[in-house]
């Protein structure tokens, strides 16, 4: 029985040799019963793999994500730290300019602290006795003079800003030579004090420390005339300055390792 | 830890935040006094001894990183913790609005006291002017820190029985 099948089966297959390249009626038959069938099945499978492709592409978007937003974070960072390092650079070159103009040693120091109160201008500096500094020694910066040093520790040291109530620096006005003597407002501004009414004083007119007293080296920029009053009565005018150096903005500023005695 | 530990934990934390931290973000006036909101805080929670020698130390500390005259906010601090102190046992003290009210009043006697010691004893020109103007901003923004104290977790608590 087993002999007879496969005899028909080879039989069957020695009669379709001759025509491979045309369907019979059986594979016509299948052929039509199965294409309806496995049409959608195929567009499902399609689907399907749509679906895994996108899905395990959304994985790779995902995981791509995290790693852009890990390197977006990164590159962040040291585009800040980049610019605060340009900032702190050009900062540093300008001081640097202002300490090859200054004829005595001087100090590179960072603010680190403020006055605890509103009402009085003093800052704290990194640098103290063990650096060299000492009471009365000139604090300058890039823009001109900041102020004086008033109590020194071991490594650290406050400034009394030109704005205080209790600053005083002798100054004059560069243009016309006019004398007086700068002291703090407390709010920022400054008066420039015992500049009599004859004085050719003018808003605009820059004021430099005269290097009398022997804290300030003469010539260091000190601030810009915004307000010039005489009254009908009085020996003096009032002179109202406006600092040249942004004290609110101060980070780093130059000791002129020189005090008075000196 | 030990409630001298974290006394001193509050000291450094107050200069630094004062000294350091806040004048990058915030104004000038604006600066708020935290030793005094602490030596307020003091006067309503701690014995008269030890709230007395710590409001003087406090105040030193102050003087140390403002000004120019050690021993100002010392005494200043001494005596409003001696005048809150008086009265701090007839009050409520677990009360916020009596804090903030404490610290207001604290300020104004502070900024009172150190404009009349300057004027008699200093040559201040033009101080007690710059006080009266940054005074009404300082006050605002002190008792706007007092208001957050009694937030903390145990405000109501006794530090030490008196």
């Amino acid at each position: 029985m087993a002999a007879v099948g496969i005899l028909t089966a080879l039989i069957f297959y020695s009669l379709n040799i001759p025509h491979k390249s045309n369907a019979n009626v059986i594979e016509r038959w299948v052929l039509t019963v199965f294409a309806p069938i496995m049409k959608p099945f195929s567009q499902l499978s399609v689907f399907g793999e749509d679906v895994w492709d996108n899905y395990l592409d959304l994985v790779n978007v995902r995981r791509e994500n995290l790693h852009l937003r890990e390197d977006v974070k990164a590159l962040n960072s040291r585009v800040i730290a980049a610019e605060e390092v340009s900032q702190s650079n050009r900062r540093l070159t300008r001081l640097l300019d202002v300490k090859n103009t200054i004829k005595a040693p001087t100090l590179t120091a960072t603010v680190i602290g403020e006055d605890l109160s509103p009402w009085y201008g003093t800052l704290v500096i990194d640098r103290g006795s063990s650096s060299g500094i000492a009471e009365g020694m000139a604090v300058v910066a890039a823009d001109g003079v900041v102020g004086q040093v008033v109590k020194v520790a071991l490594t650290s040291s406050r400034v009394l800003l030109l704005t205080d109530h209790s600053s005083g620096i002798a100054a004059t006005i560069q243009r016309s030579r006019a004398r007086g003597v700068v002291k703090g407002k407390g709010d920022g501004l400054c008066q420039l004090e015992f500049t009599t009414r004859e004085e050719d004083v003018k808003v605009g007119d820059i004021v430099v420390s005269s290097g009398i007293g022997g804290v300030f080296l003469k010539g260091l920029p000190i601030g810009e005339v915004t307000m010039v009053k005489r009254g009908e009565y009085g020996i003096f005018q009032t002179v109202t300055i406006h600092p040249t150096v942004n004290i609110s903005h101060l980070e780093d500023v130059l000791v002129v390792l020189r005090n008075n005695n000196d | 830890m030990t409630k001298w530990s974290a006394t001193v934990i509050a000291i450094v934390s107050a200069v630094v935040l004062q000294t350091s931290v806040l004048p990058i973000y915030i104004a000038s006036p604006f600066k708020p006094d935290l030793l005094l909101v602490f030596m307020v805080f003091l006067a309503l929670r701690v014995s008269f001894m030890s709230g007395a020698s710590l409001s003087w130390v406090l105040g030193l500390v102050k003087d140390v990183f403002s000004g120019l005259y050690l021993g100002l906010n010392a005494l200043s601090f001494l005596l409003i913790f001696m005048a809150i102190k008086h009265i701090s046992d007839r009050l409520y003290t677990g009360s916020a609005p009596l804090f903030v009210i404490a610290v207001s009043i604290a300020t104004l006697s502070c900024a009172s006291i150190d404009m009349l010691l300057l004027v008699m004893f200093t040559e201040s020109p033009g101080i007690a002017f710059s006080m009266s103007v940054g005074l009404v901003p300082h006050l605002l923004v002190n008792a706007f820190v007092a208001s957050f104290i009694p937030l903390i977790p145990g405000f109501d608590r006794l530090l030490e029985t008196p």
